[in-house]
């Protein structure tokens, strides 16, 4: 029953508040520049809007083109199941299941390639081998800091981080954790196709990476994919929300379901303070030449690195 | 206040590899600005520290001239020389970015096992800040060995500098006198390569050093 609470809540939380992060960076752009921007729940009108519509598929295109949208949602919903929102829900971790979910991810970004190679537009292939240079740089710097926050804690499963983040002194506070934090929010920028490495606003095609992908779609597949990216960029929000900022210890209450209120609200403040820190992040910075987003990949893999060391000198 | 000096110090090694990772002069010499604010905050924050605790103002007196010095007079001296001499968009460095970030990251951890089974005085803060500040020396090092321009050596060279700076005034520190007589030479010095510059360029007609290999009559 427990179980199944979670689910729901976790699935309910990912897919109703992932369109709204993406309104809310739009906005603070759209501020920025001193315009009025699209509604903050834009996206939301714009996933039910394609619901509704038909697809057109080529016909040179094969099963993986219909499937892709699919794998990529329920891979992406997958992973997010892993990252519990509140450290009130009582999820189903184990060990190593940080890793599974970046993996997770991943296959779901194998069928997204695969699905821009499959119709043979030249856009989509060149889509697909820059979205997976730019996965294979930014790999290791995400695994070296996830393991050395499970270095931190002993275990490498979300939920007992979490925990062990709300002992002792403030987490972040530790040096080698600003590190980490940096460097996840490099990777963060980089996953989800945000400005130094790919512009979301931009339809010019030969700058786009992800949009590139996903030219041949509509309708009603364009939606799921739409609907996985904003997912998947919560996702990774999320992980620096709950493994970086363990707000949760100012909550005392001794009942159960009050708790789990607040610290919902909690994380619905925590996601957006770290969606404007995007937002500002993506206003200060330029999009990077293709061929300067190793430097990127290597600085971030730097700083996951020195935050790897800092563990074996400082220690915990 | 220690977490705080643990926080600086990591600071101004992440400093060091801003500095590696950036291409332009202009931008490596601002990371070198940025390097030396941080560092004339360490040494605010020390000076306070000591000021209140045991009276002694002299590292206060230091902070101030590092603020002068290091954060203002050297990067405005090195701008207006780079300013001077002609400029043209070139490839800078020896090894591309990438690697050289790796390799400053080798570095880190060279110095990581040099340390690490040193006992005695080096225990807990200090070996941490003995750590990153002999980081950003070796990193210094490897700035002015991979840069092709001569301003990129005299910014390693400077970089190079802060790093021992940071190692003194975070461990035990240096006599006053010393560490002003330190300040003073590295002025000079800078001056005296800023001129060298000027000379390489106007015999040359450019700063890489490449060319100094070649024979002039």
């Amino acid at each position: 029953m427990n179980t199944v609470l979670y689910i729901l809540i976790q699935l309910g939380v990912f897919v109703l508040l992932a369109p709204l992060v993406n309104g809310v960076i739009k906005k603070v752009k759209a501020f920025s520049q001193k315009r009025k921007g699209p509604p903050l729940a834009q996206l939301y009108y714009d996933l039910s809007k394609l619901l509704k519509k038909d697809c057109v598929i080529s016909d040179t295109a094969s099963w993986v083109f219909t499937a892709a949208p699919y794998i990529f949602l329920v891979t992406t919903l997958l992973a997010a199941l892993f990252v519990p929102v509140t450290v009130f829900l009582q999820p189903f971790s184990f060990q190593g299941d940080i890793i599974l979910a970046i993996y997770i991810l991943a296959l779901g970004r194998f069928f997204m390639t695969l699905a821009g190679l499959d119709t043979g537009s030249t856009f989509g292939g060149m889509g697909s081998s820059r979205e997976m240079m730019i996965a294979s740089l930014m790999e290791p710097a995400l695994l070296v800091a996830v393991l050395t926050l499970g270095l931190h804690s002993g275990s490498t499963s979300v939920f007992a981080i979490m925990h062990k983040g709300m002992e002792g002194v403030p987490y972040l506070f530790h040096p080698a954790n600003i590190l980490l934090f940096a460097a996840i929010l490099i990777i963060l920028l980089a996953e989800t196709a945000r400005i130094p490495v790919d512009d979301p606003a931009t339809h010019l095609e030969l700058t786009m990476v992800h949009e590139a992908m996903l030219l041949e779609y509509s309708g009603r597949h364009l939606a799921l994919i739409e609907l996985a990216a904003s997912v998947k960029q919560l996702f990774f929000i999320t992980v620096l929300a709950n493994l970086f900022l363990p707000l949760e210890v100012f909550i005392h209450t001794d009942i159960h379901t009050i708790a789990l209120i607040l610290g919902l609200g909690l994380y619905f403040l925590k996601v957006m303070a770290l969606t404007l820190l995007v937002a500002l992040v993506e206003l200060y910075t330029v999009k990077l030449r293709f061929f300067s987003v190793p430097n990127l990949a290597a600085a971030s893999f730097a700083l996951a690195f020195l935050g790897f060391i800092q563990y074996f000198v400082v220690g915990r | 206040m220690e977490t705080c000096l643990d926080f600086l110090s990591l600071l101004i090694l992440v400093s060091s590899f801003v500095l590696v990772s950036s291409k332009r002069i202009s931008s490596y010499i601002t990371a070198f600005k940025m390097q030396s604010l941080v560092l004339a905050v360490a040494a605010g924050l020390l000076g306070i520290h000591n000021l209140f605790v045991e009276g002694l103002p002299d590292v206060l007196i230091l902070c101030v001239f590092i603020v002068i010095l290091k954060v203002v007079y050297i990067p405005r001296l090195l701008r207006t020389t780079y300013q001077k001499v002609e400029y043209r968009v070139e490839k800078d460095f020896f090894l591309n970015i990438p690697i050289s970030i790796l390799i400053c990251a080798g570095l880190v951890l060279l110095t990581y096992f040099c340390l690490y089974n040193l006992e005695g005085i080096l225990s807990g803060h200090l070996r941490f800040y003995f750590m990153n500040s002999l980081s950003v020396v070796l990193i210094g090092l490897f700035f002015m060995i991979t840069r092709k321009k001569a301003i990129g050596q005299i910014v390693g060279f400077l970089v190079l500098e802060n790093g021992m700076f940071t190692m003194a005034l975070l461990s035990y520190g240096m006599p006053f006198i010393i560490d002003l007589g330190i300040l003073v030479d590295l002025l000079t010095a800078v001056m005296i390569m800023g001129m060298l510059v000027f000379r390489i360029n106007e015999t040359f007609e450019s700063i890489d050093i490449n060319r100094l290999r070649k024979l002039r009559g």
